[in-house]
């Protein structure tokens, strides 16, 4: 949740996320009801549903691998890009998009196949990758009842 | 000469049987099955089912091994990881990229991508070209399509016909290059006539050739 922690020091700040999926969704929400300025990518209008009622923050429809499309969402005001998409090459393509040519400060990526590390590693994009996350908390919850056997 | 073609089924099987006959080796990976098969029908074409913009199934394609790699798959996003996990992960010396939009040929380049072409930008030119202009046999685009190659052929009554070459006022921006007359060849000079059933091969820049068209042949 040091996301959450690093986003509240600064509310004046502007988040595109690229994805409306539930992840993407949901994180649009936490930053709308904190009121911090945020806008929704996604390629499918239907998307946007999941999206609160309370939302208060922008959504654009479009392509995010396209550059112009990434330009009306106003990424070169952005602090922070999140690009989590369904497909892991646009989210990798997104995240280079927003490192290498807007030079975002933040920039987070959801990847699904942590086999492509190498393409992202060096350009400092910080990812997060579920089953990684997973393998961890599992492995976590295994050792603790473990514990408790042993104990 | 090892090459890898990744995706892309009408044009990775028309490139396969070219590059095989010039003695290239050549690898195909393609996420679909039935395009698979369709594939290893080509003769000497090594196959491999599975998406290529995946690090394991470009590993079993012979990556490592490839001197060049390229991109043909429809999603930009896709192309653009393939070459990078090409060059960064299997050390391949060059790489190649389709794309679709042509306002990421830069970012590829900026990524390291060494060759990259816009399939419907080249597409689009070429009809429109063969749609507006009559006459005109084949059209080159050379450096990012900035300079153009045309071969123009004179028809009898055409403004250019029995008239030197200085005689004849063309854009600034296009020369006559090659005058190519039955079975001979000619560089021309500026004294040199022009006869109808000449075909005059055209260098030109800045999309002139379309004004230089219509001052030779007059339409």
């Amino acid at each position: 949740m040091d996301f959450f922690k690093a986003a509240r020091r600064k509310d004046s700040g502007y988040t595109v996320i690229i994805g409306c999926g539930r992840l993407g969704a949901s994180l649009a929400n936490a930053i709308s009801d904190r009121e911090a300025s945020v806008m929704m990518v996604d390629r499918d209008e239907r998307a946007f549903r999941k999206l609160g009622t309370a939302y208060g923050g922008l959504t654009l429809t479009g392509d995010a691998t396209d550059i112009a499309v990434l330009r009306s969402a106003q990424i070169e005001r952005a602090d922070t890009v999140v690009s989590v998409t369904n497909d892991d090459n646009t989210n990798i393509m997104v995240a280079q998009i927003a490192r290498n040519v807007y030079h975002i400060p933040n920039v987070i990526c959801r990847l699904y196949d942590p086999e492509r590390e190498i393409v992202y590693k060096e350009f400092g994009i910080d990812t997060i990758c579920p089953t990684v996350l997973s393998t961890r908390e599992i492995d976590r919850l295994l050792g603790k009842s473990k514990e408790v056997k042993e104990a | 000469m090892q090459v890898l073609l990744i995706g892309g089924f009408d044009i990775a099987r028309t490139l396969a049987a070219s590059l095989l006959k010039r003695k290239y080796q050549v690898t195909a990976v393609h996420p679909d099955y039935d395009c698979c098969r369709q594939l290893a029908d080509i003769k000497g074409l090594q196959v491999i089912h599975g998406d290529g913009s995946k690090p394991f199934i470009l590993e079993e394609a012979g990556a490592r091994r490839t001197d060049i790699a390229i991109a043909l798959t429809d999603s930009d996003a896709d192309n653009l990881v393939i070459c990078e996990l090409c060059k960064k992960r299997f050390g391949v010396t060059k790489t190649v990229s389709v794309i679709k939009n042509a306002e990421n040929t830069a970012f590829f380049r900026q990524m390291g991508v060494d060759a990259v072409v816009c399939a419907t930008n080249t597409i689009t030119g070429i009809i429109e070209q063969l749609a507006f202009v009559h006459d005109m046999t084949a059209l080159v685009p050379v450096g990012d399509g900035r300079v153009s190659i045309a071969e123009v052929a004179i028809p009898e009554g055409a403004p250019a016909a029995n008239k030197k070459l200085w005689e004849i006022s063309l854009p600034r921006e296009v020369i006559v290059g090659c005058i190519l007359r039955k079975d001979q060849t000619l560089i021309p000079r500026g004294d040199t006539r022009i006869l109808a059933g000449d075909s005059l091969v055209l260098l030109s820049s800045a999309h002139q050739e379309t004004d230089a068209i219509r001052a030779l042949t007059g339409r």
